[in-house]
């Protein structure tokens, strides 16, 4: 479990969170504390008060994927091979190992067409992909997705989740606008002025903002029809 | 084919346009009236590249854009961040030629006019963005995923400033489900091609590119008589008696 205790930074104040392993979203306004929250869990900001911890360990320790809401923040490379094979150079793999992996991880995700192009001749969701194919591609602990789908259609959206879960990551936290991938979240966190207003099973969640345009359009046909 | 031009002064002829960039292109011939055009398609399909073509910000490398009756005219980019040349809100939102104070009201941002915008978060500055643009008129608007980043609230707001834009011609670029103006035509970017798919609400069955509970809608013989959320509600009333 990661937990958080008595964390306030900037607008966020959280006396107390459990986040249990799986797929979780955090939802709410702009401007609610979501990104800033998912930094502090990285590491990227430092509080000064509180804790998040994994088994008591600082969650910056640990592997850590991330994927900022800034696409072009993201990379550091011109080219979409060396992008992707840069978290493993950083770790001093061998070369063949990280070519291997390269390969593999881009042909997986059935974007071989891109290895060799300069990301700024990218579309923007193009961008996105490869930022998380990079965050992903040395199989993080914890893997954490500020807004990431907002660049990205439906088709687009299936290939990020087969990439997702096949990264290997124990928690999957993201900060999303799209309601229809958050109600396929196992914990739903809504998160309103720096503050949780509610977290759980998707269905308790879009049950305590019933009224709201937070509940998907889905939900809502299936509430409207009944069961 | 295009949409029949009713003789409203304005046109946006895109007369046999090629872009090339090594082996990827993306190719697009129509002509665009005075309404709101849709364009959807999928990632890597063109449409950020026709928007900067529309706009002047690339040359394409075969075919002409005309601008016929068109004097004015703004791009809205799809990340905001390439929007910003102001040290300050208060400078980012004087750049744009309106009124800071009301921008920044309009953004819920009163009072934080003297922050570095990339202080903001992403959706507060697509916010601003939005906010400035929106108190501007030009004859041809180009939204290109105007709704990345906004919350559900200002998803709306988006969709429902863009409705009221009677006059001119609004291209609205995006892959956005759920919130959608009243629309007039649709277009799509099927294998680098533009295609016109048709007029709103006839072509909805033919839109390759529509958005699941659409699709849903239309499967159980309810075709919406637009795309607002009003006209998804209403169609959805219809389906359920």
């Amino acid at each position: 479990m990661i937990v958080v205790r008595n964390l306030v930074f900037r607008r966020l104040s959280i006396p107390e969170l459990t986040i249990p392993p799986g797929y979780v979203s955090l939802i709410g306004p702009n401007g609610s504390g979501k990104t800033t929250f998912l930094r502090v869990l990285s590491g990227v900001l430092k509080h000064a008060e509180g804790a998040a911890l994994i088994d008591d360990t600082p969650l910056r320790e640990r592997r850590i994927g991330f994927v900022n809401e800034y696409p072009d923040r993201n990379i550091l490379f011109s080219r979409v091979s060396d992008e992707l094979a840069s978290t493993l150079r950083f770790s001093h793999l061998p070369c063949e190992e990280i070519t291997r992996k390269v390969d593999l991880t881009i042909e997986r995700a059935g974007l071989s067409h891109l290895a060799d192009r300069y990301i700024h001749t990218l579309s923007g969701g193009e961008k996105v992909l490869v930022a998380l194919l990079s965050a992903t591609i040395h199989s993080p602990e914890v893997l954490l997705l500020d807004e990431f789908d907002s660049h990205l259609d439906e088709h687009a959206v299936d290939a990020a989740e087969q990439v997702i879960s096949s990264s290997g990551a124990v928690y999957v936290i993201r900060c999303t606008q799209n309601m229809d991938i958050a109600s396929r979240s196992e914990t739903l966190i809504a998160l309103f002025n720096g503050r949780i207003r509610s977290i759980g099973a998707p269905s308790e969640v879009f049950s305590a903002l019933s009224g709201t345009c937070y509940v998907p359009f889905a939900w809502r046909s299936r509430i409207e029809t009944g069961p | 084919m295009s949409p029949s031009h009713g003789g409203l002064g304005l046109k946006l002829v895109l007369d046999r346009i090629i872009m090339k960039r090594g082996s990827w292109s993306c190719a697009a011939d129509g002509i665009l009236v005075p309404g709101i055009h849709l364009i959807s398609g999928r990632v890597g399909s063109g449409k950020t590249t026709l928007a900067e073509l529309i706009c002047g910000l690339l040359e394409p490398t075969s075919g002409e854009l005309v601008l016929d009756g068109i004097s004015s005219w703004m791009l809205c980019q799809q990340f905001p961040e390439y929007h910003v040349i102001g040290a300050t809100l208060e400078k980012e939102a004087q750049s744009y030629g309106v009124v800071p104070e009301l921008a920044l009201d309009r953004a819920g941002l009163t009072g934080r006019g003297g922050e570095d915008p990339f202080c903001l978060s992403r959706g507060e500055l697509r916010k601003l963005q939005f906010s400035c643009l929106s108190l501007c008129d030009r004859d041809l608007f180009v939204w290109d995923e105007p709704y990345s980043a906004l919350d559900c609230r200002e998803k709306q707001r988006v969709a429902q400033h863009l409705s009221t834009r009677s006059s001119g011609i609004t291209i609205l670029f995006t892959h956005e489900q759920r919130y959608f103006p009243k629309t007039d035509y649709l277009w799509e970017m099927c294998d680098g091609v533009l295609k016109y798919v048709g007029k709103v609400p006839e072509a909805l069955p033919l839109w390759e590119h529509a958005p699941s509970h659409i699709r849903f809608l239309i499967g159980k013989g309810v075709i919406p008589a637009n795309l607002t959320e009003e006209d998804l509600g209403e169609a959805l009333c219809r389906m359920q008696g």
